[in-house]
């Protein structure tokens, strides 16, 4: 039989092509303990800090900027030890003494050459792009940074993963930042393997103290019932973003939720179609409850939205403004919409979305109106969303963006001129109110504008706030001081070590 | 003739892709910076400095000429999106995927070989005297793959830890993948095979060997032999095109492979690595058509040139009371379902009865949103086995007519058969727009291929018989030998490869989902029945095995059908 043979010499080529299988550096020389940590979004950029890898960055303990969030949202001390604001525009920093994973010092002029590179990038991090900055080196340890309109945020922006310091190797002469080996934080990434793994190895002249552990073998596993799989069957100690389909599988000592910053609702589209009209977008919001969909959809890791800042947002609750002066409800929907169909939008990048969608279906229906889904890949649809082409959209949406501050979220989303206005809002108060916490540069003051803001937002009822998401994260028993944050900026830190 | 063939559809195909960033009306720009940067605001200088960095003002011409001039140089350019190079990322995940493809060929060959091993055995002993029913062939290949791959990483990696849930490590990283994506192709092949073994073992020579007392293992290694010859071209668009093709099962089991890699570099609109990618499972679609045909005239030696194959005409056998019993079992069954779930509201949302068990309120259970299932089911039947049926029917009659164009055609279909019928719904989601007849279109595009490579091997093989010859001799035309002859020899095998492969177009249909193409939600269909229930498969497994059920019947059915026509 021919077939036979041949088939035998395909067979025979298998062990040769066993050579394709990508090994991830599992190295335990010296013993001591390493963790499997299995992380959700691939390297889009090689894990270049102004792309969306980073946060893998921040969450791994690699790179840190000047400054860092603590758990109020408040700036706290990283790479420099204190800060003063001298004038309007201008900011001063002191540095610690740290070095570079590749032996170079931290100085005055590394930090102005690595935020140099982040403001020269072609496409700008997102944290750089209502703001131009400039530093310069006052002495050794001393940066000033100031910038073209006074920014009071600034302190909480250098926090921002993008900013991260790298040691001036990392920066290639085509715009390319590859931090491997030059950040300066508790590891050093040893190997970076394509979009599938990476090695990260203690770094011992971290200036905070040497880690607990060995090293960190991250693997990217895009697909959450992959990650959870991989948590329960042990090839993973830590797996972030477990679904929420998969999280009642877990043992409840592995299962652990955080309120994340993240808050999904219903956008609706005031610009032209049935919710230009004030009385059906009241009638919209009159009809969603969003109460059913916290148990049945988010398996109970969601809180029922109070307003646009969940409680992952800690001052938000007590300075909340109550709405007021909101369009009654269209009584008779049907007459309103006259025949037109809503259309209602929404992606399937997260899985939660569209059971959210067919829940809001069956409720608007309810209420009158006739509704048409449209479900696709976020990508598939990005164009329509902004040309205004759906009534509504179930959106998932981060409150606090890369400077920490909710006022960026504002201005994008709901001022006229914001580039992310899905809602098509344009309303002088709105504008107004935005524009005055943007100026405020007292935190208390600040935040206090913030929530006067929100509620001119919900006044439109421009958007109807669903859900305040929890992050749900899957850590195994054996694993202790995993980093809980909120702005799923930190994870495994010097602390984190096994038992 | 038939490299010249190729060469056009390569080159067509790549010039289709080459266009894909500028076809669909969106700004590439817009995905692109949307790939880099998840959360990072559309502004208008942000989306022209990319515009700017990538040239994408040029048009798509400079690109193609840019990129085809690297390509002797061993330069396939750099992503867009990573601005990484090109070439080793594509080599190394075709490397991964041609792994992968060739443990499922084992796992095919040992799946075909156990479904058609009784037949082969009484074959050789002169014992063929019952119709199959080839109902176990059609159970297995109605297995979605997505679906046997959630189940085996849950059972064997997660239950009972035998092997690794998921990554690509070493050989054991292989099994379970293997598996999922070998034992429905096997299924197919293997069924394909066991229907046209007893027109081989009705042949003169093989009762001529009985009678000189051969053993029956030498009997039916030969007849094994030819029935091969015929079905071997399936292997192109069913187990090599695994390669772009596993996008679920890489998923599932979080490999890097090549189909993931062309699916993200599509939808972030990265040119250059999508179009590396197309080209290599073009260059492997023309390599392996090569060598799978080349395999198959040294099967069928020179009996083919000269003419002088056995016509294979099936015998009647009487049929089976067991065939009849499944097929009417199934049909009523299927009835059943259908009515009771018509009478009930598919897309009633009860979040008490949240992934509810089958109880008397819920015969089949309900689904993560308390919808009912049966209903979801009865409700889906009609839309998702006609449409299904319909793509069906195109995509026979375009392989049919490509397959009588034999050699001049080949070209077309290796170069299609590797193709992702994700790709192909990009395409045309570009042209007609998210619609459900885009995703018809979409799978009609690629569908045909199997049929394709059947229907040109039955066709040659048909035409080298002697009865060919003799009608040839006395005058019959081409109409006539076409009508006579040709197609009633054709046709029952052809038919029967697409009834065995209605369950995947179905799922096919599904998967083009997430583009827009197809019945958007919450309109109940099969195919998203499947993959939306697929992460409950665990929590609450009635969810997945009400429609998988549903869709092993349908193919039980179709092919218990088909056999009694025959």
């Amino acid at each position: 039989m021919r077939s036979v043979t041949g088939l035998c010499a395909l067979l025979t080529l298998t062990p040769l092509l066993t050579g394709c299988f990508v090994s991830s550096g599992s190295g335990t020389s010296d013993g001591s303990a390493r963790l499997r940590v299995a992380l959700a979004v691939p390297p889009a950029q090689a894990l270049s800090p102004f792309s969306n890898d980073a946060t893998v960055l921040s969450k791994l303990s690699v790179a840190e900027g000047l400054t860092a969030l603590n758990a109020e949202g408040a700036a706290a001390p990283a790479l420099a030890t204190s800060w003063s604001r001298k004038d309007a525009t201008t900011w001063s920093f002191e540095l610690r003494k740290a070095t570079f994973h590749d032996g170079t010092e931290v100085t005055a002029e590394s930090v102005v050459a690595a935020l140099g590179h982040a403001a020269a990038a072609k496409v700008k991090p997102r944290v750089l792009s209502d703001v131009t900055l400039t530093a310069k080196a006052d002495d050794a340890d001393t940066v000033m940074i100031s910038t073209t309109n006074p920014d009071p945020v600034l302190p909480l922006r250098l926090a921002s993963p993008a900013l991260g310091i790298l040691a001036a190797k990392a920066y290639a002469q085509d715009g390319t930042v590859s931090p491997v080996g030059t950040g300066t934080g508790a590891f050093k990434i040893s190997k970076l393997n394509g979009k599938s793994s990476a090695t990260l190895d203690r770094f011992d002249g971290y200036w905070g103290g040497r880690a607990k552990l060995a090293g960190v073998d991250v693997t990217w596993v895009a697909d959450g019932t992959a990650r959870a799989n991989a948590l329960r069957s042990g090839e993973a100690d830590v797996a972030e973003w477990i679904p929420t389909s998969q999280a009642e599988l877990l043992a409840g000592d592995t299962r652990h939720d955080v309120p994340s910053v993240r808050t999904d609702s219903l956008v609706l589209n005031t610009g032209d179609g049935i919710f230009a009209d004030a009385t059906l977008r009241a009638a919209a919001r009159a009809a969603v409850d969003s109460s059913a969909v916290v148990g049945p959809v988010f398996g109970g890791y969601a809180d029922a939205a109070k307003g646009l800042f969940g409680p992952a947002v800690g001052w938000a609750a007590d300075k909340r403004v109550a709405v007021t002066g909101r369009a009654d409800a269209a009584t008779d929907v049907k007459a309103k919409t006259a025949g037109r169909t809503l259309r209602l939008a929404t992606y399937t990048n997260r899985a939660e979305l569209p059971e959210v969608a067919t829940v809001l279906q069956q409720q608007l229906e309810k209420a009158g109106f006739t509704v048409q889904q449209d479900v696709r890949e976020y990508t598939q649809m990005e164009a329509d969303l902004l040309a205004g082409r759906y009534d509504a959209l179930v959106f998932s949406r981060v409150t606090l963006l890369d400077t920490g501050d909710a006022v960026a979220f504002l201005a994008s989303d709901f001022t006229s001129t914001g580039v992310y206005n899905i809602a098509r809002l344009k309303d002088a108060k709105v504008d107004q109110a935005i524009a005055a916490a943007a100026q405020e540069s007292d935190t208390a003051l600040r935040q206090q504008k913030i929530m006067q803001a929100e509620a001119e937002i919900l006044r439109t009822d421009a958007v109807v706030p669903l859900v305040h998401e929890k992050a749900v994260q899957g850590i195994s028993t054996r694993v202790e001081n995993v980093a809980l944050d909120p702005r799923e900026r930190t994870l495994i830190t010097a602390a984190t070590h096994l038992r | 003739m038939s490299a010249v063939g190729r060469v056009v559809a390569g080159a067509g195909l790549l010039a289709a892709v080459a266009l894909l960033p500028w076809l669909s009306g969106s700004d590439p720009a817009l995905a692109v910076l949307r790939a880099r940067s998840a959360d990072q605001d559309p502004t208008p200088e942000q989306l022209a400095a990319v515009r700017e960095e990538l040239g994408l003002d040029q048009g798509p011409l400079p690109h193609l000429v840019h990129w085809l001039g690297g390509l002797p140089r061993g330069d396939a350019g750099v992503s867009w999106v990573s601005g990484a190079p090109v070439l080793p990322e594509v080599m190394t995940a075709f490397a991964v995927s041609a792994t992968l493809m060739l443990g499922a060929l084992v796992v095919t060959v040992v799946v075909a070989a156990l479904v058609c091993a009784r037949t082969v055995r009484l074959g050789g002993r002169l014992r063929l005297r019952q119709e199959r029913s080839g109902a176990v062939a059609a159970f297995l290949a109605a297995l979605p793959k997505f679906l046997l791959a959630s189940l085996l990483a849950t059972v064997f990696a997660v239950w009972l830890g035998w092997f690794p849930s998921s990554g690509w490590e070493g050989p054991s990283s292989m099994v379970l993948p293997a598996l999922a994506l070998g034992v429905p192709s096997g299924a197919v092949i293997g069924g394909l095979l066991d229907q046209s073994l007893p027109a081989v073992f009705t042949e003169q020579w093989v009762r001529f060997w009985h009678a000189c007392g051969f053993p029956p293992s030498h009997i039916a290694r030969h007849g094994l032999r030819a029935a091969v010859a015929g079905v071997l071209p399936q292997l192109l668009p069913t187990v090599v095109a695994l390669v772009g093709g596993a996008v679920a099962v890489e998923k599932i089991f979080n490999i890097p492979g090549l189909g993931r890699l062309a699916l993200d570099a599509a939808v972030a609109r990265d040119l250059p690595p999508l179009q590396t990618a197309t080209l290599v499972l073009v260059l492997l679609g023309v390599v392996a058509g090569v060598a799978v045909g080349a395999v198959r005239r040294r099967l069928l030696g020179p009996a083919l040139r000269d003419g002088a194959l056995p016509a294979l005409n099936p015998p009647a056998p009487r049929p089976h009371r067991f065939v009849r019993r499944v097929g009417g079992t199934c049909v009523l069954v299927l009835l059943a379902l259908v009515v009771a779930g018509l009478a009930r509201d598919p897309l009633h949302v009860d979040t008490a009865a949240r992934l509810a068990a089958p109880s008397i309120a819920h015969p089949l259970g309900t689904d993560a949103l308390g919808r009912d299932l049966l209903a979801r089911l009865g409700h889906g039947a009609l839309r998702t086995t006609a449409l299904a049926l319909a793509v069906t029917v195109v995509s026979v009659l375009i392989g049919l007519l490509l397959g009588m164009t034999g050699r001049a055609g080949a070209g077309l279909t290796e170069v299609t058969s590797t193709l992702p019928a994700v790709l192909a719904g990009l395409l045309t989601t570009a042209v007609t727009g998210p619609s459900v007849w885009g995703a018809a279109c979409a799978v009609c595009l690629v569908a045909w291929t199997p049929y394709a490579v059947q229907a040109a091997a039955l066709f040659e093989q048909e035409r080298a018989t002697e009865h060919v010859r003799v009608s040839k001799s006395m005058g019959a035309g081409p109409v006539h030998l076409m009508r006579r002859s040709l197609l009633p020899a054709v046709l029952p095998a052809v038919v029967r490869n697409a009834v065995l492969r209605l369950p995947t177009t179905v799922l096919v249909l599904a998967s083009l989902g997430f583009l827009g193409l197809g019945e958007q939600p919450p309109t109940p269909e099969w195919g998203r029945l499947l993959s939306e229930n697929q992460p409950y498969l665990e929590l609450a497994p009635w969810t997945v095995l009400a429609p998988a059920g549903a869709l092993v019947l349908l193919s039980v059915v179709a092919v218990s059908g088909t056999t009694r026509t025959e």
